[in-house]
């Protein structure tokens, strides 16, 4: 059985605001799905793990939650990103984006001069 | 700031659990039912469907833990739990936690309140705008002896020269003052400024303003907020309104700050008025033009960024300047600063050593609490092993036992640091009721304030930490095997007079000195009450009046006290009124060496005499006997002087020669002999009786008038207070301006005089409980323990036949005998000290037998007491419990 990657520590939050950035408001089982998909399906994502994860966010102020009714007619908890959360997706993917780069110098070193 | 907005968050989540809960189990729901229904769409059966949709959600139980932990804050439930936990322990204890606490808080409490003390005195700032820039000056004279005042010239000129300051005012410390308003007249006292003094010292007002440039010699006041409530009910627009200061008119400009009472804090004033106008309430006041005359004080703004030290180097040029060019007056002269507000210099160093040496003692008393409370601890982790081991047991980690043994003796601390602080409340205000005997106002009042709470606050965690910190180590490492099977694992082979036991016996000597000590001073309390003090004390009522400060003239005072005695002798209800510069037993008088003319010059040849004057009919009033001659009649200034004295001076002064017609020799003025009176008292109730010589106040007050006013002695047939209201009639029908002070019984009065003996026995009377209180906690400590360690060997005993009763007993000895040997320490050490205190006893021996004799067994009764609660532990002690783990 082929061994599916976690998600890295802090990466979750990253993908949560990125995925509400683009898909707008969204409750937790869409999200979920969605960062399976995304990833291409190359993620295992304890469902579960989601929810603290949204938690943290909502508690630092990132996104809200309010009630609401999904696409099948079903009451859902729906998320959506702050004017901070905004900002902190713009930051976060900065800052990831210049990490992954550092480590990439690492992984295909230059030819030596 | 995300960080802090999720701790408050999460806070408020600890405080309302919940609700919050049964939302996110809706979210799981709808969760779920969503998969659900996906899976169903995409082909599986429901049943199939909702299996994968929990599996894929994980471990849902965990996932409801994070949550509800991400809601609330874990560590303070956890820590919340063990504080109730450590209560219930600590209640459980019932008797030691009384003990520890009760010790802890005499100690915090004692260091309370020497350190409101300190507080008041050396750490807080004066009530002026940045008192660090603010400096007192004084003037050395002689290379560099402190400390004099200035005379005005000088004050100019460093105002006018001195380049270091932005602005140097100057004050006369204290001049008295009556002053109208609501109700009768009342006598103050105040100070004045040059008009600069609020501007320099940048003093906050409550309403109004300070003086301005151009009020030199401006008839205007500025308020005390004390004084503006008392005497005109808070008037909010008095600015701007008249009052009469000692029958002058002045305008109100301000009042200043509730919390100011002059610049040295020290000093209690109530009013200022512009130094230019002084000499309207004070005409003795100095010529401002003379260079040499000393009696303003200087307080100087410094400028930015000017230190101190330049100052002062500016200072010494100005010095050395001054003297070149007025050799006459400042010759050696030199200038000191001192930040405002602090001790004066003259007696810092003696009061800073004061309270050093009281601080350290407070704290070595509760040092000794502490290891007396540490004993007790000890005594209750030996006990607890089998409960730590099984918590060990059951996994709890050692560093959680031991963050619980330490809660549990912070808990300790602050209990007594609670009742430190009620105690140190109680202490400040009953130390701030005692009246200095000063002729001047003094606030000396001290209080609780922040710092001192800090410092309660801070001590209070330090001695909780520290107290726990051995018997946590120690308690939270037991040898699980043998802790388990009831072996003591903190035992080791000791001793048999271990440190313990030496704390002990030398705290409990200790208390055997304390204790006859304050035995003496209760027991000269008691005697000093039946001290014969010569005169009568009841039916007396006294008022003093001071007609200097409205400007009398000393001829116009007599003439004023000799109307007034006519006014009131003739209420119905008075026997009769004389008058007195300062009843007996005021503390302090006035005194002068006298002889008989032309004995040989010698050491000795000139006696101290205490000085008092008297009106017709003083002695008989006050019902002192006349020995032989006769009393005073209608002397005048011009007249030949005349004197009464007391059988003290024919004994000392006159060696016993026939008295009446005598002439002696008081410090260069003849006085004739006319009469001799009984002996009192003069100044303390404790003194050898001293020789007086009474002089007659007509005759008298015009070339020495008395500084402090003049007090009227009324003799009533009834009760004296009920008088009163008349005689202060009589008083304002001659002068409504006149303000009348020091109003009270003569029985109030001789009570005041008590002072000493009252204090001494309370101080003594504090530290003797203490120390006591010490003590037994520190024998019922030790005695604890010592049952906590033999609690198996008492189980083999009783189960070998002893009795619960010769159990006690064997505990009792054992405390008795430490008992024993501290008493047999302390006792002579106590028969040896009191002769210290010989010169404070009234009335009775330092060697006072009922003392010395009552002592040592009220002492073994408290010993008994202490170590009887230990004993009937160990009585108790079931023999079958205390030996089944074998």
């Amino acid at each position: 059985m082929g061994e599916k990657p976690d998600v890295w520590q802090g990466t979750l939050a990253l993908m949560v605001l990125r995925t509400l950035e683009t898909l707008g408001p969204l409750h937790g089982y869409g999200m979920a799905r969605r960062i399976e998909q995304t990833s291409g399906d190359q993620l295992q994502l304890n469902y579960g793990t989601l929810y603290p994860a949204l938690l943290k966010l909502e508690q630092e102020g990132f996104i809200r939650s309010h009630w609401g009714v999904s696409d099948n007619n079903r009451r859902a908890k729906f998320y959506e990103l702050t004017k901070a959360g905004q900002r902190q997706a713009k930051k976060a993917a900065a800052e990831w984006e210049q990490t992954s780069e550092i480590l990439a110098r690492f992984l295909n070193p230059a030819e030596e001069a | 700031m995300p960080k802090l907005r999720a701790f408050w968050i999460r806070l408020a989540g600890f405080f309302t659990p919940g609700h919050k809960q049964s939302d996110f189990d809706d979210e799981l729901q709808s969760h779920i039912e969503m998969h659900t229904e996906d899976g169903i769409r995409a082909g599986l059966t429901p049943q199939e469907a909702r299996r994968q949709a929990v599996i894929r959600l994980g471990g849902v139980e965990q996932t409801r833990q994070v949550i509800r932990e991400r809601r609330g804050l874990p560590w303070l439930e956890s820590l919340l739990r063990d504080i109730a936990y450590g209560l219930r322990t600590l209640g459980k204890h019932r008797g030691a936690t009384a003990a520890a606490i009760l010790s802890i808080g005499l100690g915090i409490g004692a260091n309370a309140t020497i350190f409101s003390m300190v507080s008041r005195f050396v750490l807080r700032p004066a009530p002026m705008g940045d008192p660090s820039t603010l400096l007192t000056l004084y003037t050395t004279h002689d290379g560099g002896q402190c400390c004099n005042h200035f005379s005005y010239p000088v004050y100019a000129d460093i105002r006018d020269q001195a380049k270091s300051f932005s602005g140097v005012a100057a004050y006369n410390e204290l001049i008295p003052a009556s002053i109208n308003g609501s109700g009768e007249p009342e006598r103050v006292w105040g100070q004045a400024v040059t008009s600069n003094f609020f501007t320099v010292t940048q003093l906050p007002m409550l309403l109004g303003r300070g003086f301005v440039s151009g009020e030199e010699n401006a008839q205007e006041i500025v308020l005390g907020a004390g004084l503006w409530r008392r005497r005109f009910n808070s008037d909010p627009l008095i600015a701007g309104k008249p009052v009469t200061l000692s029958g002058h008119p002045y305008t109100v400009v301000g009042v200043a700050s509730p919390a100011f009472h002059g610049v040295d804090q020290i000093l209690f004033t109530e009013f200022w008025v512009p130094l230019g106008n002084a000499p309207v309430l004070a005409a003795s006041l100095p010529n401002p033009s003379d260079r040499g005359q000393h009696y303003l004080v200087v307080v100087a703004r410094l400028n930015p960024g000017v230190t101190q030290q330049s100052a002062s180097a500016e200072l010494k040029t100005l010095a050395s300047r001054f003297a070149k060019s007025y050799p006459a007056t400042d010759k050696d002269i030199g200038f000191a600063s001192d930040q405002s507000g602090s001790l004066p210099p003259r007696e810092r160093s003696a009061m800073l050593i004061f309270f050093a040496a009281l601080s350290v003692v407070v704290l070595l008393v509760l040092a000794i609490a502490g290891a007396n409370v540490a004993n007790l601890l000890f005594a209750q982790a030996a006990g607890r092993q089998r409960d730590m081991a099984v918590r060990l047991a059951l996994g709890a980690t050692r560093g959680r036992l031991r963050r619980q043994m330490l809660l549990e003796s912070t808990l300790l601390g602050f209990g007594g640091g609670i009742l430190g602080v009620v105690l140190s409340l109680w202490s400040t205000s009953a130390l701030s009721r005692f009246r200095l005997p000063a002729p001047v106002p003094l606030d000396v009042s001290i209080g609780v304030d922040w710092r001192v709470l800090l410092y309660s606050f801070a001590l209070s965690l330090a001695s909780g930490l520290l107290l726990g910190l051995a018997p946590a180590w120690a308690a939270s490492r037991p040898m699980l095997a043998s802790a388990l099977k009831g072996e003591d694992a903190l035992a080791r082979p000791g001793r048999r007079f271990t440190l313990r036991n030496i704390l002990v016996i030398v705290q409990i000597a200790m208390s055997v000195i304390l204790l006859c000590v304050t035995g003496l001073f209760l027991r000269s309390l008691q005697s000093a009450s039946t001290i014969n003090i010569g005169f009568r004390t009841d039916n007396i009522l006294m008022m003093s009046i001071d007609p200097g400060v409205n400007g009398f003239t000393p001829q116009r005072s007599a003439d004023f006290i000799m109307q007034l005695r006519e006014r009131v002798a003739a209420l119905p209800g008075v026997v009769s009124a004389v008058a007195t510069d300062i009843p007996p037993l005021s503390g302090g008088g006035r005194s002068d060496g006298f002889r008989i003319p032309g004995s040989p010059e010698g050491p000795n040849s000139w006696i101290i005499t205490e000085l008092f004057m008297a009106t017709p009919g003083y002695f008989e009033s006050l019902g002192i006997p006349r020995l032989a001659g006769t009393d005073f009649g209608s002397e005048t200034p011009t007249g030949p002087r005349v004197g009464i004295v007391n059988q003290a001076f024919v004994d000392q002064v006159l060696c016993g020669r026939n008295p009446i017609d005598a002439q002696v020799d008081g410090a260069g003025t003849m006085f004739r002999i006319i009469g001799v009176v009984g002996n009192v008292k003069s100044r303390t109730l404790g003194e050898e009786t001293r020789p007086i010589m009474y002089r007659s106040l007509q005759q008298t007050i015009a070339n020495d008038p008395s500084f402090m006013g003049y007090a009227l002695l009324v003799h009533t047939a009834g009760n004296p207070s009920s008088a009163a209201q008349a005689v202060r009639r009589q008083i304002y029908n001659l002068d409504p301006n006149m303000a009348i002070y020091n109003e009270e019984t003569m029985e109030q009065h001789i009570r005041a005089a008590f002072f000493l003996p009252h204090i001494a026995a309370a101080l003594f009377g504090t530290f003797g409980f203490i120390g006591l209180v010490l003590a037994a906690v520190g024998l019922y400590g030790v005695m604890s323990y010592a049952v906590s360690r033999r609690t198996r060997e008492i189980g083999i005993r009783m189960a070998l036949g002893a009795k619960p009763g010769a159990v006690e007993r064997l505990v009792l000895r054992q405390g008795l005998v430490l008992t024993l040997i501290a008493v047999v320490l302390g006792w002579p050490a106590a028969w040896m000290l009191s002769k210290l205190a010989a010169s404070f006893l009234y009335g009775i021996q330092p060697h006072d037998i009922f003392t010395f004799a009552v002592v040592p067994p009220f002492l073994i009764a408290i010993a008994l007491v202490a170590c009887w609660i230990p004993a009937r532990r160990a009585a108790s002690i079931d023999a079958m419990k205390a030996l089944r783990a074998e």
